[in-house]
């Protein structure tokens, strides 16, 4: 980890702290009636940047403001570094938020907003090391003006100078790029994960931009109805997905039903309305009845009929529906009598486009597909058609 | 980031006061045609200051230099240019003047430490209360549906010997047993300030209203307690409702006489309202009341001024 060039000799007692592990045992969290959070368990290493993705309503924010301590919980305990923060209010807590609207002060400059944490805290050199922070942001030229009249991305990089400079234990973004436009969002993601790692602090970012989790963090919590539903790295989330929930929500997948019928010791065969897909075992869920089968849109080869392998396993034959080029790729939808419509995504090597109504076949490698509960409905996280 | 920087100059606002500055677009002409529209709008109101206001300080300050011809008939005066009624009325009643300030000074601050957590109550507190908000409002305004006099003189009846806080004060011996609440000072204090409640605490209210309570969630985040959060970030955003509620309250408490005349004693509790009122329908002395009224006007401009000048913010001055 690389220390931090502003974590000097006078971090102070809250910066102490960083470099703890943050644990969230048995978490709930209910309003009223409508549970947000349900049994949640969670350990967040120090260091790491640490996504929970999930969409509107999933819990993930009321999460972020337990931990920040302007929620209670309504049963279970949150600790950092082994020390129960559960009962201290959230001015007692090592932990800052970077707010989804910034929450600026409007009435104090740049500089007073970013050392308002230190000045709190009594920190004598506050305006040296506010200083430093906004130096960190690249806006120490901006230091003397008001919130309102930066731009959206220059407030929130003030909003995150104001949090980092305090060298919390853990640092809370809640959606701090939702309110920036497309360009600007992929800037300062990448700058994000810059500064993560030159401060070395915990980040816990809550997002409901799938790209957004997996392009910064390091561990991904994917959430749906107050739980988790997935953890992992980006990449191990996205190969192996382990719900119907994650494999829709965490990119794209082509979910076909179908029912085990041959254990063939390290894969089992199912059988999708005649025909024969094969999935390795420690990539299925279920090893016995319904299944759906799981196969990512860029992992499926398009071939003309006359190409199409003689192995019977893991191939389909369907009729072209729609295509759409891109220039990098051509996404085709492909209609599989029996089956249905599934997605493919061709890179453009240069090869000749299919039209719809062309005959094809698809087919893939069987380390590539995961096998899911057949009982879950399979568009359940997909995003809605208008989207 | 150089690219940031240009990103800064970006902004719809930015982009709107160049297009605005082009010259010859005829987006330029729709809105000059549309600024002189407004003046058209606020001339109505500006006839109405200018007779109903502006025309009556000059005519207030010309009869404050009246003179009284020798052996003129009651109220009967000639114009003159005679400053010594300025002496004369100061020289009378400057002891009148400074109780006044005094009296409104001690209501405003009195208001304001009553009417600022009311209103912080119903517009932060109870946020998301609509039904409770809507009634606590409602009760704020109440009082405004009876009399000003009536509500003013049942501050008698509560301040009376034999009423319920005089006898709990002699009870607990904060009172002597002959001492009385009823024609003093504290009981015109207590009726400025129950009078001039809802003009401290409605603005305060419609400010407060407005603050975005995640700045309040943003100090606690950063290591401030409660109070020290509203003492560093909603104290300061309100003080324009503060300023507006202070002045408010302050400028006719100041100039109030029905407090001073039903709940005072005539002697150490008269304001200059009162004595301009009595100047005027009693004395028949038109030059002397004139004077008054316009050292007061005066006193309280030059006071406001300073306040706003010491605490105001950028869009009150």
């Amino acid at each position: 980890m690389t220390q931090a060039p502003l974590q000097t000799e006078k971090a102070g007692a809250v910066g102490d702290e960083s470099g703890a592990d943050l644990v969230l045992a048995s978490i709930t969290k209910r309003f009223g009636e409508f549970v947000a959070v349900e049994d949640l368990d969670l350990t967040i290493p120090a260091g790491e940047f640490f996504a929970l993705l999930g969409p509107s309503g999933c819990g993930k924010t009321t999460t972020l403001r337990m931990v920040a301590g302007l929620e209670q919980p309504t049963s279970g305990t949150i600790s950092i570094g082994g020390k129960d923060i559960s009962r201290s209010g959230a001015h007692q807590r090592p932990v800052n938020t970077v707010f989804q609207n910034y929450a600026l002060f409007p009435h104090m400059s740049v500089l007073d907003n970013v050392s308002f944490g230190l000045r709190r805290r009594k920190v004598r050199d506050a305006r040296a090391q506010a200083e430093a922070a906004l130096e960190l942001v690249e806006l120490s030229h901006l230091a003397a003006r008001r919130p309102a009249q930066l731009s959206g991305g220059q407030q929130q990089r003030v909003a995150l100078a104001r949090a980092i400079v305090n060298h919390p234990a853990v640092l809370l973004l809640d959606e701090p790029l939702g309110a920036l436009d497309m360009k600007l969002r992929r800037q300062m993601q990448v700058e994000l994960k810059k500064i993560q790692t030159e401060v070395g602090l915990t980040f816990v970012h809550v997002t409901h931009d799938q790209e957004e989790a997996m392009t910064m963090a390091d561990t991904v919590a994917v959430m749906n109805a107050g739980k988790v539903e997935q953890m992992g790295a980006p990449r191990e989330l996205y190969e192996l997905p382990r719900t119907v929930f994650v494999a829709n929500f965490l990119g794209k997948s082509n979910l076909v039903a179908g029912e085990i019928v041959e254990d063939r010791g390290d894969a089992v065969v199912v059988n999708a309305n005649g025909n024969r897909l094969a999935v390795l075992k420690e990539r299925a869920t279920v090893h016995q009845g319904q299944t759906l089968i799981g196969i990512r849109p860029e992992k499926l080869r398009m071939m003309w009929p006359q190409d199409a392998p003689a192995d019977a396993a893991n191939v389909l034959h369907g009729t072209v529906l729609d295509t759409s080029f891109t220039g990098v790729s051509t996404d085709y939808l492909v209609e599989v009598p029996g089956i249905g419509t599934v997605g493919v995504f061709s890179q453009n090597h240069g090869q000749q486009l299919a039209q719809p109504g062309d005959g094809v076949v698809l087919s893939w490698d069987t380390e590539h597909a995961f096998g899911l509960d057949g009982a879950e409905d399979a568009q359940y996280g997909a995003p809605e058609a208008d989207e | 980031m150089s690219a940031q920087t240009t990103t800064a100059d970006k902004t719809p606002a930015a982009d709107k006061r160049r297009g605005k500055g082009e010259p010859g677009s005829g987006e330029l002409k729709e809105d000059r045609r549309r600024g002189r529209m407004g003046y058209w709008l606020i001339l109505p109101g500006f006839v109405f200051l200018l007779l109903f206001f502006v025309l009556p300080v000059f005519s207030l300050l010309a009869t404050s230099l009246y003179t009284k011809p020798p052996g003129a008939d009651i109220g009967q005066f000639v114009p003159a240019l005679e400053f010594n009624n300025y002496v004369r009325m100061l020289g009378s009643y400057w002891p009148e003047l400074l109780r006044s300030f005094a009296f409104a000074l001690i209501a405003t601050v009195a208001t304001l430490l009553i009417g600022y957590p009311m209103a912080y109550l119903i517009a932060v507190r109870l946020r998301n209360h609509a039904l409770l908000r809507g009634i606590l409002l409602v009760l704020i305004i109440a009082p405004f549906f009876t009399s000003f006099i009536l509500r003013t003189q049942a501050w008698k009846q509560i301040l009376a010997d034999e009423g319920p806080v005089v006898s709990v004060l002699r009870a607990v011996a904060l009172l002597p047993d002959d001492g009385r609440l009823t024609a003093t000072a504290f009981a015109v204090v207590c009726g400025l300030t129950y009078n001039f409640l809802p003009f401290m605490a409605l603005p305060i209210y419609a400010n407060l209203e407005r603050l975005d309570l995640r700045l309040i969630e943003a100090g606690n985040d950063l290591y401030a307690s409660g109070f020290t959060t509203f003492r560093t970030v909603t104290l300061p955003l309100s003080m324009p409702g503060v300023i507006a509620g202070t002045l408010l309250t302050f400028i006719p408490a100041a100039g109030d006489y029905i407090n001073s005349s039903l709940l005072g004693n005539n002697r150490d509790t008269t304001m200059i309202g009162q004595v301009v009122d009595s100047r005027f329908f009693r004395v028949v002395d038109y030059p002397g009341a004139s004077a008054l009224s316009f050292v007061l006007m005066l006193a309280i401009l030059a006071l406001v001024f300073i306040y706003v000048r010491r605490f105001g913010t950028k869009e009150l001055l």
